[in-house]
């Protein structure tokens, strides 16, 4: 391995053993906190509502679980991680080390990435043994929560940077996040609602990636699959080309 | 080839405050350079500008020859830096926080293992090597950060008043630990309050005084140039605070007792 590949390889790994020693939090939680939702509105709410457009609603729910795991995982996972060394000052180590913006700013994605796509593989994983969870367009799948992952793992690198206390973190994940996570269309079809309501999901860029990740394992949309594909692809590049700026600027990163 | 070039270094921060006005500094390899000045006076400033933790806004940087600012893979990778207040990640051990140092700066596996090893022992850590950094002594910390400076075996090591608030007892160990460090080929620059620690120290020390050079020299030099007998009165003569002046402490108490 040349230095940089080491030197790169160290960065992420760093962010891995991060939330890889407090598992129980970092890992062990979202699991949990998963399998709740499942249980509540795959299991009682399920018991009633049956069906969604033709589908089980608990194979209609698990997609979008399965990509709020992902999305929320990776953002906070970032931004706490970023927040903490700021705090702590340990930053300045990989800051004064020969570590390019670019090497930096992706070892800080892939963190909070790596966590998310654990936490998703193993809801997954217990999914298709509970309930047979099927995969209809893995070409599809994997690009879109590989966009999903890498988006939110950016959301959440910017968010660390610009915060520059723990309520600047928690503020944007309970105010900005959930909800729209939550009125994206993770428990519902947006047809449900009632004008102007199913108008207003479609300006949710969430309501997208849902649907996207919706139709890579159940083969439903309501939504134009390469359009969205189009649209997050675009949106992912200009957060991590806005990032690249800010880690090449040392925007609250070096004095 | 200079160790460190500083040529005419600014620094401006964005609240319009002036913290370096065209600093110049010049230190040969293998020296301990001692850099002075009162709380403020651009000190950690110029250190933060030389590692990349700050960006200047005017002149250059040269480490052993390389860019320090635009270019500065070559120039970081011969840096090592103590900084003043301690920064230890909570979630690595002590061994973690040398291994990761190393890696940032490209050293293989083995070889982090190995010194690794050698500075735990040398430091006295062996036995906290799996301890995560928060559990240790403030005086383990320091020892801990200083390892970690030179983990990579850099050639120029920078100190930010690494004894600074440490007991008499480890305020002689970093010494010894420094000057063994110096031996083995390493430039120091170090930034100290402590007179005597500079003086005993250091083979040349400058002056800064609000973002500026104001004096450079030994210390019999920088004595002579402010006409008084030490490199303490030198300092006190240069912020202006001659009255505290042991000297003239020891004469005034001579006269009460006349």
């Amino acid at each position: 391995m040349s230095a940089a590949q080491i030197r790169f390889a160290t960065l992420w790994r760093r962010e891995c053993n991060r939330f890889m020693k407090i598992k129980k939090q970092t890992i062990g939680a979202p699991m949990l906190e998963t399998f709740l939702y499942i249980t509540v509105f795959g299991a009682a709410l399920g018991s009633r509502i049956k069906h969604l457009h033709g589908i089980d609603y608990i194979l209609f729910v698990i997609p979008g679980l399965i990509m709020m795991a992902f999305s929320t995982n990776a953002f906070s996972n970032n931004s706490s991680s970023i927040l903490q060394q700021k705090f702590q000052g340990a930053i300045q180590d990989q800051l004064s080390s020969p570590a390019s913006p670019v090497e930096l700013l992706l070892a800080f994605s892939l963190g909070g990435f790596m966590r998310g796509l654990a936490v998703a593989t193993l809801t997954f994983i217990v999914s298709v043994i509970l309930v047979g969870l099927p995969v209809e367009h893995v070409l599809v799948l994997i690009p879109s929560l590989f966009l999903v992952g890498f988006f939110f793992s950016q959301l959440g690198v910017l968010i660390g940077v610009r915060a520059e206390q723990f309520d600047d973190v928690a503020f944007a994940q309970t105010f900005v996040l959930q909800p729209l996570i939550f009125l994206g269309g993770v428990f519902y079809s947006a047809a449900l609602l009632p004008q102007p309501f199913e108008t207003l999901t479609r300006f949710d860029p969430i309501f997208y990636m849902i649907n996207l990740v919706r139709y890579g394992f159940v083969g439903f949309t309501e939504v134009s699959i390469p359009l969205s594909l189009l649209a997050l692809t675009a949106a992912t590049t200009a957060l991590f080309l806005f990032n690249l700026r800010l880690f090449s600027r040392g925007y609250r990163l070096r004095a | 080839m200079k160790a460190l070039h500083i040529d005419n270094l600014q620094k401006r921060y964005p609240t319009g405050v002036e913290a370096l006005r065209g600093v110049s500094i010049d230190i040969e390899p293998g020296a301990i350079y001692g850099l002075l000045g009162p709380n403020g006076a651009g000190k950690s400033t110029l250190i933060h500008c030389t590692t990349g933790l700050a960006q200047p806004t005017g002149g250059s940087i040269e480490v052993f020859g390389h860019d320090a600012i635009d270019n500065y893979a070559e120039a970081r990778q011969a840096v090592g830096l103590a900084p003043q207040e301690p920064n230890l990640d909570w979630f690595l051990t002590a061994e973690e926080t040398l291994d990761y140092h190393a890696g940032y700066f490209g050293m293989p596996k083995r070889e982090r293992r190995e010194r690794a090893r050698e500075l735990l022992e040398t430091f006295s850590l062996t036995e906290k090597r799996d301890e995560r950094t928060r559990t240790l002594s403030g005086g383990m910390k320091r020892r801990l950060i200083l390892a970690r400076a030179i983990m990579h075996r850099p050639r120029l090591l920078i100190l930010d008043e690494p004894t600074a608030g440490v007991d008499v007892e480890l305020r002689l160990e970093l010494w010894h630990y420094v000057q063994k460090i110096n031996q083995e080929g390493t430039t120091i620059l170090l930034t100290t309050h402590y007179l005597e620690e500079a003086e005993q120290l250091c083979d040349r020390i400058a002056f800064i005084a609000e973002g500026q050079i104001v004096a450079e020299g030994t210390s019999d030099e920088l004595a002579a140039r402010f006409d008084v007998p030490n490199l303490e009165d030198a300092y006190l003569a240069l912020v202006g605070r001659k009255e505290l002046s042991r000297s003239h402490i020891e004469l005034t108490a001579d006269e009460v007792e006349a």
